[in-house]
């Protein structure tokens, strides 16, 4: 009978041994750690030239990807416009879209934007984006929170 | 004079057979390495197959990088850090404890019923 019960008991602490050295506790605890790239702050401004670094921003502000073919920017625009009439900054980025087109939007829906980077896509992939519309609330050059979809009151109601 | 001609005209036709085979390669090594890329906003498919803008993006992402001299290693290790493991159908090695615990355990199962029937 004891002789039986060696070989399961010899795989057990194997078992356990294996456990030991492979799974790592801390492992499963990582989360995508979301930091703002480097190129947000250096690529140029549209309306103006001016980058991001230069601007005096807010240690609370918004970022938030939008594009002129993307129909649910366009259910969550005023949601940003009444942000902005509440003085929070919005920094905009235009995800590839068409210049003549993006300017167009912008006349006809208004511009709630405090700084708009129109980009190629090198930002929304250093950001990890997925989607457009997308929004990322910013504190002391933290993502503290991150909206896939487009914005609804409750996520706003807070910052208003 | 003839044979020099010919010499040249092969090694000519060498070296474009050679240069097109490595373009080619290189292309191939970038579309294979699509396909072990998940796209996030479809599920199940890869980047390769898929023609949503986000696949879109990263595709012509990875190709800018992949032209740029960064290895698919280096460029795989940011894709991990950026969008977490659930980008790649690839899991890590970190997983191999998971992967071969089936196998073990089986092997424990095999070991005990083959006594077993000695016994008897």
């Amino acid at each position: 009978m004891k002789k039986t019960l060696i070989f399961p008991l010899s795989g057990l602490i194997i078992l356990g041994v294996c456990a030991f050295f492979f799974l790592d506790p801390s492992q499963e605890k990582e989360k995508v750690e979301l930091s703002l790239p480097e190129v947000l702050f250096e690529t140029s401004g549209f309306y103006d030239q001016e980058i991001l670094n230069d601007k005096e921003l807010d240690d609370f502000f918004i970022v938030n990807f939008f594009a002129s073919w993307c129909k649910p920017c366009l259910a969550e625009h005023p949601l940003l416009m009444e942000l902005h009439a509440n003085g929070v900054k919005i920094v905009g980025i235009n995800f590839r879209d068409d210049e003549d087109n993006f300017v167009e939007w912008i006349n006809k829906h208004g511009n709630p934007f405090f700084h708009i980077i129109r980009d190629d896509g090198t930002i929304a992939y250093e950001m990890g984006l997925i989607g457009v519309p997308e929004t990322y609330f910013i504190n002391n050059l933290r993502v503290v929170k991150k909206i896939q979809g487009p914005l609804f009151y409750e996520d706003i109601e807070e910052y208003l | 004079m003839k044979i020099l001609k010919s010499i040249y005209k092969l090694i000519f036709f060498i070296s474009v057979i050679f240069l097109s085979t490595a373009a080619i390669s290189s292309e191939n090594q970038l579309n294979d390495y699509y396909k072990t890329i998940r796209c996030l906003v479809c599920d199940g498919q890869s980047i390769q197959e898929s023609d949503t803008e986000f696949a879109i993006n990263l595709k012509e992402q990875i190709k800018k990088k992949y032209d740029n001299g960064i290895t698919l290693k280096e460029i795989n290790k940011e894709l991990v850090s950026i969008y977490g493991e659930k980008i790649s159908f690839t899991p890590s090695k970190n997983h191999i404890f998971l992967w071969m615990c089936p196998v073990i355990i089986l092997i424990i199962f095999i070991f005990f019923i083959r006594r077993k029937y000695k016994y008897r």
